[in-house]
């Protein structure tokens, strides 16, 4: 426990043996499944017909509606997803008919043949068009501490304005895809890139109109999901299966990049306001936020999305007056859905824009507002939603990590290097987070698991989470192996399969190894009392004269289990399975968790939603070339809190890659629609991720030390979604350097993603209002 | 040989043939081929155009010198018969005899370099190649070896700090040890031009400008290719059936380099990879104009005959070209003639080129030590992305720090690569101050009307090009 052992799966990855859903051996009646989506935002559809593709060379099944023997709908929350548009089309990409053929080029050209009339419909494509028509997708909600008016009306300072930040895309590098083989009847097969197994078993039976016990769903590893897969891996799925019905052979669908692009849900576009009073030392007294999001043509999960971002919007910062309103709105864009911090960052995107707002005003150091406003240890600590920040680790971060980022000397440098340069101008910043951990739709915090001991002494653990990169199955193998105190080869983690741990919830919002790692740790708890049962009868029986073992004295090391005040009557691991085996007791259990303590009321707003907060914080430092827009990210420190990590690889691991994840979303990473509604970045000649010549020249990622986390596994923590927000450093460290164009005197615009261009534009502006002004004196 | 290639792979000799029976075509990428065979589907799909590098193999080719030269390539862009003759080398067949780690292998293993490991069997082939390389690469280096891999885990930590342990030795490996084999392998294939016809598509290979100059003038709607990085995208993407394709990178008279006091002469089938070690001394902007230009994989196979070829408005070597005052010879049949870079270009998409014409070579003159020639390029990401504005600057001054010369060569401002004229104009003669070059700047507005897409505005394109010219003047004017 607590080791650095590489991935499970690392030495398959790295020679290519690691399977993915397009590597499975292929049978010679594999067909290929193709999805002939909308060319219209919004249409409705006059007819069509699918003869002359159903003749088409090659060509098995060309499938419409019509076609859906269950029910036509895969919406995972609200039934409002079809599965395959029947009347009309809502966005560009929807899914409207499905062809299996023996080869993806005849697809292709089977797809040319069918004939549909469509007659375009008005269609809304931006937040603006979206709230000016009141297209709200629910009625909006509010949650409230204080009364904000009131604390508005009496600031010293008060400022308003508001925020855009973008959507993005997954880009998972294992496209969309789903193989579906049938079995007697109406039993079938479904090998997924799914991150939520349970819900593609019930979406697949439910469109196929059988029952969940005919469907067995099974996750070997994803390709990358990041919360692309939480929803949408289903889609894919339901499609192989109406195909794979339909044929009666078994049918693999495998996105093509720009059609995944184009298909698939996004992260959630915000455009947010803010008002905000403060005083003279720049201590929030009441804030306001408006939160709109741009849900896309349909629900999916847009609504515990934004409801995450009500919880975050406070990010780090204890606001005494507070009144959040958010509102859902529907676009004809494809559905928007879950992305790594779920609609935290849109909103911690926001407050730290009112920190950075409030800093510049009084002309401090933004880090200096930040910790002017941190929760507080005894007092200041209640959330807007009442849930004591507990364990709060916000102050210690703050002051190791001024510290090993050398922030104040660094600060001082950066104002030299900014007197002296005209055209290059730097910029500096510190930004936290604080993220709350479970899922804020309680009853989905429970988890299952089967652990079953083979005769020689080898451990099969299943649990409900699935393996995505994140290295949830090498934590799970530790948990077991640690238990067990047995080896780590002794433990394979089997491939995630609805058969074998049934009604799960999907792995996100960073619960995996929390969850599944406490019901994998109770079953194997079960599994030892039984073995300590019969080793401790077995010692007796042996040595009948000496003193009696009881199964509590049982200890289980090193592949030994003994006698703990008598070690001389020890038996090796192994070598006791076939004893129990002998005894005729069960080497296979189940194990289950819930996790305890939290509970909220929706309709009030108040509760504790959350079983702990995870805390991080990053210094990031820029050099922005004010000619072009060019960015240069010079050096990034994080310090985050990992409590004691199980594995402190996996967890900078996660940490890193979530840091670039955030910089890129914060960054390069800019969607863009047409006025047609058609995805403009639909592939990666143009959709911009970060590359290995992107990452901070100079990366210092450290874990808390000293940070035992009471409310979970071995005193870990979870770290998966968190440092994602810690992108927002970069964020800020680039504001800092455009506003240095100005000399910190006026507010720049700006927005996120901060591509060159708005990099640029933003510092066209200052330069502009600088020399209208030039003649005015400036104050400094 | 007729209607069929040759290459080696998992030690042997493999033919592949065409034809109305076979499984392939002359397009077939070596992707798609890799995929349909049982034991080579570590290489993975994550783009179908050369931006992601899950796709990367390695490919051997023997040197002059007869050792293996080992170069990572995108897969998906690859068509089939661009491996005649030479050796693929995929994430299979790195371990060893033993089944033990290659040292690449092994160094991301310790490192945690995998989390999803979608994008781990290209990235373990870039740093083979790497290894290989033997070149004992700076953290730099290696992060530019790496730019053409995306990876959406990691953030990349890892893969640096693996790549600078692994690669740091002599390159000694298995395939050192096998290497005299695979040079006899090699040597074994048939060297001389292919000719491929299958179904709807011919595809010819010449061995020699001669018989390449003989094909293009009986085909004159025959597409030409060299890397086909640019090509390859009408197939992968598109998904064109492609009729007839004349493949000219086995012409060793297109790879020829000159070189003499007066100029620089490097021919057009010259990788990029390859021409950035041939000018990193005496023509420094164009270095630094290859080295943000795409990444690696697309290095080792593009070649300047295509990037020119293209005549695309944001394609980079062509600014930087009309810059330094290049010219290309191009051949047919009928003769040899000389164009000069800034005439080469007539419209969007529009060359002077004949169909019956080869670009054969790129006559770089060398600058004087005075004169002063920069390359920028504005794009969204700083690796692997297309320019939304290039420009290519050069000055000369006279001894009274007058411009005696100045060009002024911009990319994306205009549906083809184009001068600033009345800019020029305006500066010639006059004080290289600050206070000309501001107003100067205003004139490159009148010389332009870009267009807004989806790179980036008209108004980001504006600023940033007028912008790039005081940013000349804050390099030059010291
Ligand atoms: C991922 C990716 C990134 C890229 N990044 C960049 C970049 O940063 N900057 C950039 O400028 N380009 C970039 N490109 C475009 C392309 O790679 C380059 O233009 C490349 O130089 C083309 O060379 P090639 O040999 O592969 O051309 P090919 O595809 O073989 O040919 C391109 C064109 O040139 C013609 N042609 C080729 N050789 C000759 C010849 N000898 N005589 C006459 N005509 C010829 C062909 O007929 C064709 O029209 C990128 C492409 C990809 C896929
Ligand atoms: S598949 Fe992305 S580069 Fe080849
Ligand atoms: S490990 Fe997942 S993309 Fe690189």
């Amino acid at each position: 426990m607590h080791q650095q052992i590489p991935h499970e799966s690392a030495a398959l990855h790295v020679t290519g043996e690691a399977l993915y859903i397009d590597d499975l051996p292929s049978s010679p009646s594999l067909l290929i499944g193709r999805v002939v989506y909308s060319p219209y935002a919004h249409a409705r559809i006059v007819s069509y017909d699918l003869t002359k593709a159903r003749e088409a060379p090659g060509v098995v099944a060309v499938l419409s509606a019509k076609d859906i023997p269950g029910h036509n709908q895969m919406g995972p929350v609200v039934k409002d997803e079809p599965c395959l548009a029947a009347e009309g089309v809502t966005f560009i990409g929807q899914a409207v008919f499905l062809i299996a053929a023996r080869t993806d080029a005849q697809c292709r050209a089977a797809e040319k043949l069918i004939d549909v009339k469509y007659v375009p419909l008005e269609a809304i494509l931006t937040l603006e068009e979206a709230i000016a028509a009141n297209n709200l997708l629910g009625p909006p909600r509010r949650m409230q501490r204080g009364d904000v008016e009131v604390a508005l009306g009496s600031a010293p300072h008060v400022l308003k304005g508001e925020l855009r930040t973008g959507a993005a895309e997954h880009w998972y590098l294992e496209t969309q895809a789903a193989l579906c083989v049938p079995g007697e009847g109406p039993e079938m097969t479904v090998y997924s890139s799914s991150q939520n197994p349970s819900e593609t078993q019930k979406l697949v039976a439910e469109v196929l109109g059988v029952k969940k016990k005919d469907v067995v769903v099974e996750v070997r590893r994803i390709g990358g999901g990041f919360g692309g897969k939480e929803t949408q891996g289903n889609h894919v799925a339901c499609w192989s299966a109406l195909l794979c019905r339909a044929t009666g052979c078994p049918v693999k669908i495998r996105l093509f990049r720009d059609e995944d692009m184009i298909m698939t849900g996004k992260r959630h576009r915000f455009l947010t306001r803010y008002e905000v009073g403060f005083d003279d030392q720049g201590k929030l007294l009441g804030v306001k936020f408006e939160l709109n999001s741009d849900a896309g043509a349909a629900t999916d999960l847009s609504f515990a999305i934004m409801e995450r971002a009500m919880f975050h919007c406070d990010n780090a910062y204890y606001v005494p007056a507070i009144d959040v309103t958010a509102r859902v709105w529907r676009t004809n864009l494809p559905s928007n859905t879950a992305f790594r911090g779920f609609g935290g960052p849109q909103a911690m995107a926001a407050m730290e824009t009112v920190i950075d707002r409030v800093a510049r005003y009084l002309h401090k150091d933004a880090a200096e507002i930040r910790q002017a406003n941190f929760y507080g240890l005894e007092q200041d600590n209640v959330t807007h939603y009442g849930q004591v920040v507990e364990n709060n680790r916000l102050h210690t971060i703050f002051d190791q990590l001024m510290k090993s980022s050398e922030y104040a000397a660094r600060r001082k440098a950066v104002q030299e290097f900014n007197a002296a340069n005209e055209f290059w101008k730097k910029g500096l910043a510190l930004t936290p987070v604080k993220f709350g951990i479970s899922f804020t739709t309680s009853h989905l915090n429970q988890a299952g698991a089967l652990v079953n001991i083979y005769s020689d002494g080898t451990v099969l653990v299943n649990h409900g989470g699935t393996e995505m990169g994140q290295g949830l199955h090498t934590k799970i193998q530790q948990i077991a192996a640690t238990e067990l105190g047995i080896s780590i080869d002794r433990v394979r983690v089997n491939a995630t399969n609805t058969s074998k741990v049934p009604n799960t919830s999907p792995t996100a919002a960073s619960t995996g190894t929390d969850m599944n790692g406490m019901a994998v740790k109770h079953a194997v708890e079960t599994l030892k009392d039984r073995i300590a049962e019969c080793v401790a009868a077995l010692f007796n029986e042996r040595d009948p004269s000496a003193v009696h073992t009881a199964k509590g004295d049982c200890c289980f090391e090193s592949d030994v289990i003994f006698d703990s005040r008598h070690p001389e009557r020890r038996i090796g691991f192994a070598e006791a399975i076939p004893q129990v085996i002998v005894r005729r007791v069960s080497l296979s259990a189940t194990g289950f968790y819930r996790t305890p303590g939290i509970g909220w009321d929706k309709t009030k707003g108040v509760g504790t939603p959350f079983r702990y907060y995870a805390f991080g914080m990053a210094v990031s430092e820029v050099l922005v070339d004010t000619l072009t827009g060019a960015m240069t990210l010079l050096r990034t420190d994080i310090l985050h809190d990992a409590g004691d990590s199980i594995n402190p690889g996996i967890d900078t691991g996660q940490i890193e890659g979530g840091y670039i994840q955030g910089l890129g979303w914060c960054t390069t990473e800019e969607i863009k629609w047409d006025s047609a509604g058609n995805l403009m970045t639909h592939s990666p000649d143009t959709y911009k991720i970060p590359t290995a010549k992107d990452i901070p020249i100079d990366f210092r990622v450290t874990l808390l030390e000293q940070a035992t986390n009471p409310n979970a596994i071995y005193g870990s923590k979870t770290v998966a979604e968190p440092p994602f927000m810690l992108g927002l450093s970069t964020w800020m460290a680039i504001k800092d350097a455009i506003s240095a164009v100005a000399n910190h005197t006026v507010e720049p615009e700006y927005a996120l993603p901060a591509t060159n261009e708005v990099i640029l534009l933003s510092i066209e502006k200052l330069r502009n209002m600088m020399k209208v002004n030039a003649s005015e004196p400036v104050h400094a | 040989m007729k209607n069929c290639i040759a290459f080696v792979l998992d030690g042997k000799v493999v033919e592949v043939a065409f034809g109305t029976t076979s499984l392939f075509t002359p397009t077939t990428t070596v992707l798609n081929y890799l995929r349909g065979l049982p034991h080579h589907r570590g290489v993975k799909e994550g783009c179908a155009e050369g931006d992601c590098g899950a796709c990367t193999v390695v490919v051997g080719e023997l040197t002059a010198a007869k050792k293996v030269e080992y170069r990572a390539v995108n897969s998906c862009m690859l068509f089939l018969p661009m491996l005649h003759g030479k050796q693929l080398i995929t994430v299979e067949n790195l371990k060893g005899p033993a089944g033990e780690l290659h040292p690449v292998q092994q160094a991301l293993v310790n490192a945690h370099g995998s989390q999803c490991g979608y994008c781990t069997p290209g990235i373990v082939m870039t740093l083979f190649a790497l290894y290989k390389s033997a070149s004992k690469p700076s953290r730099e280096e290696i992060a530019d070896t790496l730019a053409g891999n995306l990876c959406r885990c990691t953030g990349y930590r890892p893969l640096l700090e693996a790549a600078a342990e692994a690669c740091s030795g002599d390159g000694r490996d298995e395939f050192a040890k096998d290497e005299a084999r695979v040079v006899d392998l090699l040597n074994s294939i048939p060297c001389e031009g292919i000719s491929i016809s299958s179904g709807e598509q011919c595809y010819d290979q010449p061995a020699s400008l001669n018989a390449c100059l003989a094909l293009l003038e009986k085909r004159p709607d025959a597409i030409v290719v060299n890397g086909a990085t640019d090509v390859a995208l009408r197939v992968t993407k598109e998904f064109e059936v492609l009729p007839q394709i004349i493949d000219c990178s086995r012409i060793d008279e297109l790879r020829e380099v000159a070189s003499d006091s007066g100029a620089l002469t490097i021919g057009a089938g010259v990788r990029v990879s390859e021409v950035m070690k041939i000018v990193r001394h005496d023509f420094p902007a164009f270095h630094q104009m290859l080295e943000l230009f795409a990444a690696g994989q697309i290095r080792n196979v593009a070649t300047l005959g295509g990037n020119v070829g293209t005549a695309s408005p944001v394609g980079d070597a062509l600014p930087v070209l009309i810059a330094y005052g290049a010219s290309f010879i191009l051949r047919s049949r009928k003769g040899t003639r000389t164009v000069r870079a800034a005439e080469f270009v007539r419209g969007y998409r529009k060359t002077e080129r004949r169909t019956d014409e080869l670009i054969t070579s790129i006559v770089l003159p060398r600058p004087s030590a005075r004169t002063k020639i920069r390359f920028y390029k504005v794009s969204k990401r700083r690796n692997l992305d297309i320019a939304t504005v290039s420009a290519a600057f050069k000055l000369d001054l006279d001894r009274g720090g007058r411009v005696d010369d100045i060009v002024l060569v911009y990319g994306g401002m205009a549906d083809c690569t184009k001068r600033s004229v009345t800019t020029e104009g305006f500066l010639k003669g006059k004080p290289w101050d600050r206070r000309y070059v501001e107003e100067a700047q205003r004139l490159v507005d009148n010389d332009f009307s870009p267009i807004s897409d989806v790179r980036g505005s008209a108004e980001f394109r504006r600023i940033a090009a007028r912008n790039l010219l005081l940013k000349f003047w804050s390099e030059t004017n010291v």
